[in-house]
């Protein structure tokens, strides 16, 4: 699995501060939402893949400079095609994926909507990306690159055109996110969060304040 | 929509969404439904805050009053998860916990003779305690003692006390223990909510106060945890379980009705008409009212205040317990406070509920007691709900329903309900092992 460049596990050589962060995809059910977070953590792709089951929550890490940014990403599990997605899962998101496909452009349209709905729902604060995925079949192409791209200046969103098949771009866009994110200790958007105690086996301890521990 | 499903549950209720997790997990094809637009039922968070006036049939507040409306996640029942308690088991073997931050609660607190106090949570605490008198504190210590080392498995530890046949108003007698400390046991410890036990076999007692103080021991403050954003993150973090296990998910689907053939469910239809077929159904009990009876009120006011409750250290979040002998009822009032430092409320702001199970014609009435303890209210939001129960068990008609949470403290008879309601609809005890792998998937 090549082409992961710039992921690493924190136990590597890397020295220095561990940031973590919440990432949510949004977007029209098989636009491949599954399939870009798929290829950017295990660098797999799968032609038919189901709809997403069973693996909604995966973690990977992305090495800057002197910062290891850990990103805890959330899918929709589905729960967007009824538009039944719950207020917690925009909760505490510090960036998100805003994810269309560039041969329907009914996606595109669909995806300023998701944009809408986080800047009503998240963090002020939140680092948006949008993904016009799909890119292996420009042949097909419905969405002009230089409509999304003007459509993300006018609101201030990062954009790259993304291939989950090809894998073009797609540790580009999270590494783009991580250098967009604030990492300065206990700043950010979690700032203003409560923090709490997370539930496990063992006793547990309190987890304080700000993203970088 | 129109599909065959194995089970189809109505209602985003905390109980509908846990068995909704677990059917899809093991497997089931699960389609859930909800009248309403948002997560929760009866269990929800109503937010933003105007969303909880409206609820009430209420003028919104004037702009800006009470901060901005989208901090606030106004619970409409109130509950705290015991810490060792079965929700928290639930919670960590279905790995749903990693979508949740908790806090612990503050403080417990118990009236007594028109005052409160703090329930000790640790030695020094109970060596200072002014709830009782010194030789009193000695004996209680003994049977606090002996109640931790109980053990049904093991007669060494029985002490002459028959866990089958001694009653807890024997045990109390055995130990020497006063009407005060008999009712701060049985209330505030072992929570129970009327004196009912007293002439019950001690095994439960026992039992009960094992959970506290196991549940004590884990995080320290007390016994009690409670979710930042409120109750109905809880819902939401299973109907997610259910969504990655590929249950669908309906919101604002009103005017559903349940279809049966012969006695037995054969679908729910739309008001559109399309009919999805199923063999289940779970359902909270509106959705369902013909197959349930009522059996009893509670009363709730949901209370904004902009201090924290007098006499508790300025806790931001608090449980004040009224026995019932000490205000000459038969059920006790309960008072839950949180607060803006779990994310409920704007910033300064805490919410209290003051609730008990009705007695009088005039339920409000009987809040009045709680409510004194609050000071100045700035505004009250009062509710009296009829409390149904199923009338059969479901297994003829295929249609299993949930009862309406009921006015106790936790969530430990929500726990019972869903154990049993499972049992019910699959024919075998839920196996806490069996939710292992959903612990593992996905750890990178």
């Amino acid at each position: 699995m090549a082409g992961r460049q710039g992921a690493q596990r924190p136990n590597g050589a890397t020295q220095g501060k561990i940031c973590q962060f919440k990432l949510v995809l949004l977007g029209e059910s098989a636009v491949g939402k599954s399939s870009l977070v798929l290829r950017f953590v295990k660098g797999q792709f799968h032609e038919y893949q189901e709809s997403t089951i069973g693996a909604a929550f995966l973690t990977q890490t992305v090495c800057l400079d002197d910062t290891t940014v850990k990103f805890e990403i959330w899918d929709t599990a589905g729960q967007e095609r009824y538009h039944s997605l719950a207020p917690m899962y925009y909760r505490g998101a510090q960036a998100a994926i805003v994810v269309f496909d560039i041969t329907n452009q009914d996606t595109f349209a669909r995806a300023k909507g998701w944009v809408k709905e986080l800047q009503r729902q998240a963090s002020p604060n939140i680092v948006i990306a949008l993904a016009g995925n799909k890119a292996d079949l420009a042949q097909k192409r419905m969405v002009e690159y230089e409509e999304a791209q003007a459509y993300a200046e006018e609101n201030s969103l990062l954009f790259i055109e993304t291939s989950a098949k090809t894998a073009m771009n797609v540790n580009e866009i999270f590494l783009a996110i991580a250098k967009k994110l604030p990492k300065n200790e206990g700043g950010g958007p979690t700032q203003s969060r409560q923090s709490g105690v997370k539930l496990n086996n063992e006793q547990t301890q309190q987890s304080e304040g700000g993203c970088c521990k | 929509m129109d599909e065959t499903y194995d089970v189809i549950v109505l209602g985003t209720g905390l109980k509908e969404c846990v068995l909704s997790g677990m059917m899809s997990v093991s497997g089931k094809k699960v389609l859930h439904m909800d009248r309403n637009k948002y997560y929760g039922a009866e269990i929800a968070s109503l937010s933003p805050l105007e969303d909880c006036f409206a609820h009430f049939k209420r003028e919104a507040p004037a702009k800006e009053q009470y901060g901005r409306g989208r901090d606030w996640n106004v619970d409409l029942i109130p509950k705290f998860l015991m810490a060792n308690g079965q929700l928290v088991k639930l919670l960590i073997h279905t790995g749903v916990t990693r979508y949740l931050e908790f806090k612990s609660v503050d403080g417990s607190y118990v009236y007594k003779g028109g005052k409160i106090f703090k329930v000790p949570a640790d030695e020094k605490e109970a060596l200072a305690t002014s709830l009782m008198g010194l030789f009193e504190k000695r004996r209680f210590k003994n049977f606090l003692q002996f109640a931790q080392e109980f053990d049904i498995d093991d007669p060494k530890t029985y002490k002459n006390v028959d866990a089958k046949t001694t009653t807890a108003a024997d045990v109390y007698k055995k130990f020497g223990l006063d009407g005060n400390t008999q009712d701060f046991t049985g209330h505030a410890i072992a929570l129970y909510r009327d004196d009912d036990y007293m002439s019950q076999p001690c095994g439960e007692l026992l039992r009960r106060m094992k959970l506290y103080s196991e549940s004590l021991a884990r995080y320290g403050k007390s016994p009690y945890l409670y979710p930042l954003y409120g109750l109905g993150e809880l819902p939401q973090g299973f109907a997610r379980l259910s969504a990655i296990y590929s249950g669908t998910f309906m919101l604002d689907r009103p005017g559903t009705t349940i279809e049966f053939e012969e006695g037995r469910v054969v679908g729910v239809k739309d008001n559109e008409g399309n009919l999805a077929k199923c063999k289940q159904v779970i359902c909270d009990p509106s959705y369902s009212p013909e197959k349930c009876k009522p059996v009893g009120k509670v009363v709730r006011a949901i209370c904004i205040l902009d201090h924290p409750i007098p006499n508790t250290k300025d806790a931001q979040s608090v449980q004040i317990i009224i026995p019932a002998n000490q205000v000459n009822r038969k059920k006790d009032i309960y008072i839950s406070v949180v607060s803006y430092a779990h994310n409920v409320a704007a910033k300064g702001w805490y919410l209290a509920i003051v609730s008990t199970t009705a007695e009088t014609p005039d339920p409000e009435k009987e809040l009045d007691v709680g409510l004194q303890l609050l000071g100045p209210i700035h505004e009250k939001f009062v509710s009296v709900s009829e409390l149904y129960e199923p009338v059969d068990d479901g297994k003829t008609s295929q249609v299993y329903i949930s009862k309406s949470y009921d006015a106790t403290s936790h969530f430990e008879t929500t726990c019972t309900d869903i154990l049993e309601m499972y049992e019910r609809i699959t024919g075998e005890p839920f196996d806490f092992s069996s939710l292992k792998t959903a612990q593992l998937e996905s750890e990178d």
